[in-house]
């Protein structure tokens, strides 16, 4: 993709005012989301917006410049590559999902035996590995929340302990899948290689994740305090959900993807591979009448009832993904449908934003604040790195749609690392693991409000309905047991310190970034 | 790189001052321009170049270390190829 030549703005007020509509942006996050609790992307579009025209105020000289540089933002190929990247892994991970994933994963647990003490490890571990192939924690922190959470309350297992077992589980896959979006916008801004950036983090995950069960065991199990401080409603024996053991399969089709994402191959077709099989399975899975599945799960048009609707509902093949629908419910559905468009709010929230970061370097405010952490903060690598750690986790814990927050942050870590030499892979692991984490951490960020809405949703269900609204985990009280999340930070800052895991670019460089 | 590799690479304590030999050709982004000169640092070793050539500040570039102060971490270089920036 041909760059245009770099357009330089000047504004009415100095360097820093180009990052006027980034800032407008972060104030409306933490006023819409922080404040206000509404953890709507497409309400953030709008602030993006607003700032992008505000910003245009303060323009001086031609305004046209301000909208070129808007364009050359908004066709920049990190901006394209994530949205290319979300579209195939929101059509894959609504695929396996619709095909019964969850419920396998359920069926293992109560197969197993796992008990209350046992149960919130486990599910850390679950979720964990569903969030690593599906790549969404916010998805995973749904799904676990709707299906598996209630199954630990019927075990007798503690609300709060597994709420935060679960949005650990999310982290955990949130840092390492290859296809989640954390992990793409980490390796696309430091120019590395998806691969390479989910082997080298490997060695991060790995310390954290081992704690994080050792602690889900101990508070599981029950130590004086940690147990007795935490509310608790016995439900066990209420209702025993009968699930199927064959959305199991899918384990298959993710693996298939994470092998040809290991092997260097393109996004496009690892995940394409994945889909193709997952739909394999799903429709021999539906027409066996294992998985209560069809072609019209994974695509469906609903169409206005008329003559010639009616004639194509009763072809063989095209009718299985045609109904015919009251005017009022005509529309097309499926996880094809809704696992692409789930991520549009986000897409075009990324595009603005990477628009806003260009507007913000051709009117000098990236220089601005870069000379004043280069020149006085980060002066040794040990501080640099520790800059980056904090700096990341800081923004990540005042905007709460965790890759906004990484998108913004992300040329100030590459700019920093690249001072120091820092290697591409060390840089996406710092940038995505702190990212990560303290998007489920705190009561307003969006993966936690993301399963909340799911426990909300759990309140006088047809499945769950002994589950009352005393019963929610209220958001707040969570924190202190995303143990994954907490970890995954004191790691990096050890790491920082220690110079454990650091590699610099001497050492070996990333390939090409577009392979997975 | 094999992908074993690829997952074993970095499981250690990297110093905060890596050394260089003499000789040794270095891939690396420039941290400072000065003038015509060049400061490269690896971490918080440093190595400098007089000639920068074309190079600027987070141009990739590769180099040769002419020679290198184990003892205060300090080296030179001549720029062997400027590989610019990333995409």
């Amino acid at each position: 993709m041909p760059e245009e030549p770099d357009i330089e703005l000047s504004f009415r007020g100095g360097r820093l005012v180009s990052a006027l509509p980034i800032a407008l942006f972060i104030a409306w996050a933490i006023f819409q989301s922080g404040i206000l609790g509404i953890g709507d992307t497409t309400g953030l579009v709008a602030g993006m917006l607003t700032g992008l025209i505000v910003g245009l105020l303060f323009v001086r000289g031609d305004w046209k410049d301000y909208a070129d540089v808007i364009f050359a933002g908004m066709t920049r190929r990190v901006a394209a590559t994530a949205v290319v990247a979300w579209l195939w892994a929101g059509m894959f991970a609504e695929t396996i999902q619709v095909g019964g994933f969850v419920d396998g994963l359920v069926w293992a647990a109560t197969v197993l035996n796992v008990g209350p003490g046992l149960f919130p490890a486990v599910t850390f571990l679950l979720a964990a590995l569903l969030a690593t192939g599906i790549g969404t924690g916010y998805g995973t922190a749904i799904a676990f929340t709707s299906l598996v959470f209630p199954a630990g309350l019927l075990l007798g297992a503690n609300p709060v302990l597994l709420f935060g077992a679960i949005l650990s589980g999310a982290v955990f896959g949130d840092n390492l899948a290859p296809v989640s979006d954390t992990t793409i916008v980490s390796a696309v801004t430091q120019d590395a290689d998806i691969g390479g950036v989910v082997a080298s983090r490997v060695k991060y995950a790995v310390v954290a994740a081992t704690l994080a069960i050792a602690a889900y065991l101990v508070a599981g199990f029950g130590i004086p305090g940690v147990w007795s401080g935490m509310p608790y409603v016995d439900v066990a024996g209420e209702v025993s959900a009968s699930v199927s053991p064959w959305g199991l399969v899918h384990l298959l089709d993710i693996a298939v993807v994470i092998a040809l994402a290991v092997r260097g191959r393109h996004i496009i077709e690892a995940v394409s591979w994945g889909l193709l099989l997952a739909a394999a399975f799903n429709l021999t899975l539906g027409a066996a009448n294992l998985v209560d599945v069809s072609a019209g799960s994974m695509l469906l048009f609903s169409a206005p009832q008329n003559g010639l609707t009616q004639a194509v509902e009763a072809l063989p093949l095209l009718g299985a993904v045609v109904e015919t629908v009251p005017a009022g419910q005509v529309g097309v559905g499926g996880s094809v449908y809704s696992g692409a468009a789930g991520f549009f709010p986000l897409i075009v929230l990324t595009l603005l934003l990477v628009a806003g970061a260009e507007v913000m370097r051709a009117g000098g405010g990236f220089d601005a604040i870069q000379e004043l952490v280069i020149d006085r903060v980060a002066t040794t690598v040990r501080r640099a790195e520790t800059t980056m750690v904090v700096g990341t986790a800081l923004v990540n814990a005042t905007v709460t749609i965790n890759t906004a927050a990484e998108i913004a942050i992300a040329p100030y870590v590459a700019t920093l690392g690249k001072r120091f030499n820092i290697n591409g892979y060390r840089r996406a692991n710092i940038l995505d693991a702190n990212t990560s984490a303290l998007g489920y951490i705190f009561p307003w960020g969006g993966g936690l409000l993301a399963g909340y809405g799911a426990m909300q949703g759990l309140v006088g269900g047809e499945a769950t309905p002994w589950f009352t609204a005393e019963m929610l985990v209220n958001p707040a009280s969570v924190f202190p047991y995303v143990f994954h999340g907490w970890f995954l930070v004191a790691v990096f800052l050890f790491a920082a310190w220690t110079g454990y895991g650091r590699e610099y670019v001497s050492d070996r460089t990333s390939e090409e970034v577009s392979r997975v | 790189m094999s992908r074993l590799d690829k997952l074993l690479a970095g499981w250690t304590f990297r110093t905060a001052t890596p050394t260089f030999e003499p000789g040794e050709v270095i891939t690396a982004y420039v941290s400072e321009r000065n003038g015509d000169g060049l400061t490269v640092r690896i971490g918080d070793s440093v190595i400098r170049v007089e000639d920068g050539g074309g190079a600027a500040v987070e141009d990739k570039v590769r180099l040769e270390v002419t020679s290198f102060d184990a003892t205060n971490h300090v080296g030179t270089g001549e720029v062997v190829e400027v590989l610019g920036p990333d995409a």
